[in-house]
């Protein structure tokens, strides 16, 4: 029985954000794409779960770059550009961000009038007043920035050019976000603390995290704001694996790619678990590289020795550690005000929240969200819909073994979520109706993502995405192969997953042209 | 616009670009690949693997227990009250999977010689799996399984220590596994079985039973259908389940589907909260036409054309099936797991056709029923029909 052509163009190993937007793009370009998808759904950790008939957001997801429909951003464009319609509901606010050692509790929103003020630095100003000029300046360079790594994104300048027209991009690439903020902007440390606040969703601490991506990160969620979908992350998920079989993809579910073939420096199919050779000439892989030159490449011989150490030494970022739950009252009744709220039980230091995330618990950074406030119709009326995370590294993980692993899990979620009750001066536990305690084990059960990665590497000053950008091409070792998740140039993030997917895309269609 | 100076700025870019060269030129060479993390989650949801049937005991005159143990390797662990799925049952034609509760405890499979239990009586389900284990299945017969699965556990930060299960026939089982992990000192809450049976006869794994009751495991048998019974008589009443509460109580249900809705109207009585109460899934329903919304109609065969990858069969499909049940029929296996439309690990993209699928244990995504993604399991066909399914 045959279940798969001779032959296709691309297959895309993984059908996550990154992996459909890359076979979408190529599908659309007419070139022959297999998917293979080793869950049973599309999407990655873009999902969701039902339980008792409830269904929960499986993990913290917000859509960013998507701006309002009548200004749309990039990532808005290129999906109305493939077609893929959704139902994007607006976060009402940025975040919330208590620290109660700091004597800080403050709430910000998205928006930039058209005169180039914010209006979070009217509501830092409101607090710590005589700031909102210089957080403006700062934010408008954030802006200039992200527009700058958007046009970079599809065209090519000298460095000459880059200088005369990316003039803020190039003078900060070369620093951490804490450096320019230092040094560049005369602003109260406290002021300095809630602008950190979205350093968790790179999982990099400031004094390590480019300035790069901390401003693009502030730019897209202080301009556009984020969006997550109704039908929880599952309907973005769902809506373009569609799109992909609607331009002619295969898709095929519940395949597991075992070994990625190799023949003379090129890739020309895959085997999978159920013992299927599939023959190709391009593959973008979801696993990260360590797991395809580590094991996936067959043989082994055709591993070269520059990707060997491309591998080791490309640093782990984070993974997750989430709480979800189903409580029993309204968030009024539970004291829940915010949609999102960043909490830290001490002075708010990102290098100390980081390090934290090197051992299993203790973990004082936390991030709750309170789906209810996004998407009203998410539970049934009088219920809540909670989740708390952090994101811890890897390494905390891994002596961790199966005997006592349930114990474990409970463990650190009891802490966690005996912390927010803390904050909310009402104790969850009495109102839990369903719990789900995802650890990085449960990442990798369902993805097989190395190590449960979630975010890819660190986007730190030894591995910023300006020396990523510049070598791009370089580090294409094997002929056909190019990574499509999170550990490709953008990094981590739903919309920078979409992108990673293009950039695959652009890789292959080039390879295409110089083939022919 | 300046951060540290204008040379130093513009040179940054280099200056990053070399360190991340550095780092790469100085990593090693060796294959040093490893991952612990995985290593866990694949020994804490393994792949499905072989078992073999090293025991077959009687667990009433109309029950039985089976001991299986791994052909190679280690059990995963689990919790008490967690199913196992046995996948490939070639059953004359058909190759079928059913889910059993596991009956045996936790520590015993992570011993030194681990073994699972699982105890059936023959007729349930319309008595296609369970008397085909009940009358064939022999010591040294190979089995490959998939476990564990199953929300229907004592979750410490959810439910009250103190629970009190309502159980009917074969759906002991979970409480025989909780009762055995208590006593063992690695579960700590206390239970109270109330379990229903018609006659004494009827009650399975009564030895083993009789043998957990301890200081935190309590049985009470109730007995609905002998006069002269010593002991409780009659249904699990409201009355009955109230004698057995002290204080905060969590109430576990798991029987036959008219016991979940005589027991729900029980509780309802007593007023006991939505999260006080854990259903365990009940299965496909015996009689769909008897199911809510189902529409008048003929039993008939459709036509099912099932599509995986670029292959495809016709194959028939009755209306009074599940389409997971039609293409077990035509040897077509598919990811079952729950048998109840619960798990979602059958979930098949409907191409076209007309179908039914019953509101109650319907677990589908809001998004899937948008974009028109069924349950096999749970979905029954009103038309010709053609579906796409994950290929096995």
């Amino acid at each position: 029985m045959n279940f798969y052509k001779d032959h296709y163009d691309v297959i895309v190993i993984g059908g996550a954000l990154a992996g459909m937007s890359c076979a979408m793009s190529l599908a659309k370009e007419g070139k022959d794409v297999l998917i293979l998808e080793r869950h049973n759904l599309p999407g990655g950790m873009a999902t969701s779960f039902v339980r008792s008939g409830m269904e929960m957001e499986a993990t913290l997801h917000e859509m960013m770059s998507l701006g309002l429909k009548e200004d749309p951003l990039y990532i808005r464009k290129y999906l109305d550009e493939m077609g893929v319609v959704i139902d994007w509901l607006r976060v009402p606010e940025a975040y919330r961000l208590l620290s109660h050692p700091d004597g800080i509790d403050i709430t910000l929103h998205a928006g930039r009038r058209p005169d180039g003020t914010w209006v979070c630095a009217d509501e830092i100003d409101m607090i710590y007043s005589g700031t909102k000029d210089e957080i403006n300046r700062l934010l408008e360079l954030c802006r200039s920035i992200y527009e700058s790594v958007l046009f970079l994104n599809e065209h090519k300048l000298s460095k000459v050019e880059m200088l005369l027209k990316h003039e803020p991009l190039v003078k900060t690439a070369g620093y951490s976000a804490k450096e320019v903020l230092d040094s560049a902007f005369d602003l109260p440390l406290a002021v300095k603390k809630i602008l950190s606040a979205y350093w968790i969703y790179v999982g990099q601490p400031m004094s390590s995290l480019p300035f790069t991506i901390y401003a693009f990160l502030m730019a897209d969620y202080m301009m556009g704001g984020s969006f997550v979908a109704r039908g929880f992350s599952h309907e973005m998920s769902v809506a373009m694996a569609e799109k992909c079989e609607e331009l002619g993809v295969q898709f095929e579910y519940g395949q597991n790619v075992e070994k990625i073939l190799v023949k003379d420096n090129h890739v020309y199919g895959v085997r999978t678990s159920r013992g299927d050779e599939i023959h190709c000439d391009y593959i973008a892989s979801a696993p990260y590289p360590n797991t395809v030159y580590g094991k996936m490449i067959e043989p082994q011989s055709e591993v070269p020795k520059e990707a060997r150490q491309y591998a080791n030494a490309m640093p782990m970022s984070v993974t997750n550690f989430s709480v979800v739950l189903l409580l029993d009252k309204s968030p009024e009744e539970l004291n829940i005000k915010d949609y999102s709220v960043f909490s830290s039980d001490i002075p708010f230091d990102t290098d100390a929240f980081w390090a934290e995330g090197k051992k299993i618990g203790g973990w004082n950074y936390l991030t709750t969200i309170c789906l209810n406030y996004a998407n009203p119709d998410c539970v049934p009326a009088g219920m809540t819909s909670l989740s708390i995370t952090y994101l811890p590294l890897p390494e905390a993980f891994l002596n961790l073994k199966a005997d006592g692993y349930f114990a474990f899990k409970r463990k650190v979620a009891r802490e966690m979520i005996d912390r927010v009750s803390k904050h909310l001066g009402v104790d969850l536990k009495e109102h839990i109706q369903e719990i789900e305690i995802e650890s990085p084990v449960t990442m990798s059960h369902y993805t097989s993502d190395y190590r449960g990665g979630i975010y890819g590497y660190q986007h730190s000053m030894d591995n910023s995405v300006v020396g990523r950008l510049e070598d791009l091409e370089k580090e294409f070792y094997i002929k056909g192969l190019v990574g499509c998740a999170s550990h490709q140039l953008v990094g981590d993030g739903m919309a920078c997953n979409i992108n990673n997917g293009r950039i695959a895309t652009k890789a292959i269609l080039e390879w295409m042209k110089e083939a022919e | 616009m300046k951060v540290k100076g204008f040379l130093q700025d513009v040179l940054g870019a280099s200056r990053v670009t070399n360190a991340r060269r550095n780092l790469i030129k100085n990593a090693s060479v060796l294959n040093v690949y490893s991952d612990p993390i995985r290593e866990v989650a694949k020994e804490v949801h393994p792949e499905p693997f072989k078992v073999t049937v090293v025991s077959v005991s009687d667990a009433s005159p109309t029950a039985k227990t089976f001991r299986l143990k791994p052909l190679a390797g280690k059990l995963p662990p689990f919790e008490a009250g967690m199913y196992v799925s046995f996948q490939d049952l070639k059953i004359g034609n058909t190759v079928t999977t059913r889910p059993f509760s596991i009956s045996s405890a936790p520590f015993e499979a992570r011993s030194e010689d681990p073994f699972f239990e699982v105890t059936i009586r023959k007729g349930r389900d319309n008595g296609f799996v369970s008397n085909y284990f009940y009358n064939e299945v022999r010591e040294g017969d190979e089995f490959t399984v998939e476990m564990p699965f199953g929300q229907f556990f004592y979750e410490p930060m959810r439910d009250a220590k103190n629970v009190v299960a309502l159980a009917g026939g074969s759906g002991i089982t979970p409480f025989v596994s909780m009762a055995k992990e208590i006593n063992h000192g690695t579960l700590d809450m206390d239970l109270t079985i109330l379990y229903g049976s018609v006659s004494s006869k009827d009650i399975i794994l009564k030895d083993v039973l009789d043998q957990v009751q301890s200081e935190r495991v309590k049985v009470v048998n109730v007995i609905s259908g002998e006069e002269d019974y010593d002991g409780e008589k009659g249904f699990l009443r409201a009355e009955l389940i109230q004698k057995y509460s002290k204080g905060d109580t969590s109430y576990f249900v798991c029987g036959p589907l008219p016991m979940y809705q005589f027991v729900r109207g029980e509780l309802a009585k007593l007023e006991v909260p939505e999260k006080r109460i854990r259903m365990e899934v009940f299965g496909a329903p015996v009689d769909i036409t008897k199911a809510e919304g189902y529409p008048e109609c003929e039993a008939q065969t459709f036509k099912l054309t099932v599509v995986r990858g670029i292959h495809e069969d016709v194959i028939e499909a009755s209306s009074r099936e599940s389409l997971a049940v039609a293409m077990e029929r035509a040897g077509i296996k598919n990811n079952t797991r729950c048998r109840s439309g619960a798990c979602g690990y059958c979930r098949c993209k409907l191409l076209d056709g007309d179908v039914f699928v019953p509101t109650v244990g319907d677990g589908r995504r809001y998004a899937d029923k948008m974009y028109g993604y069924v349950h096999a399991c749970s979905t029954y066909p009103l038309s010709d029909c053609r579906i796409k399914i994950v290929i096995k």
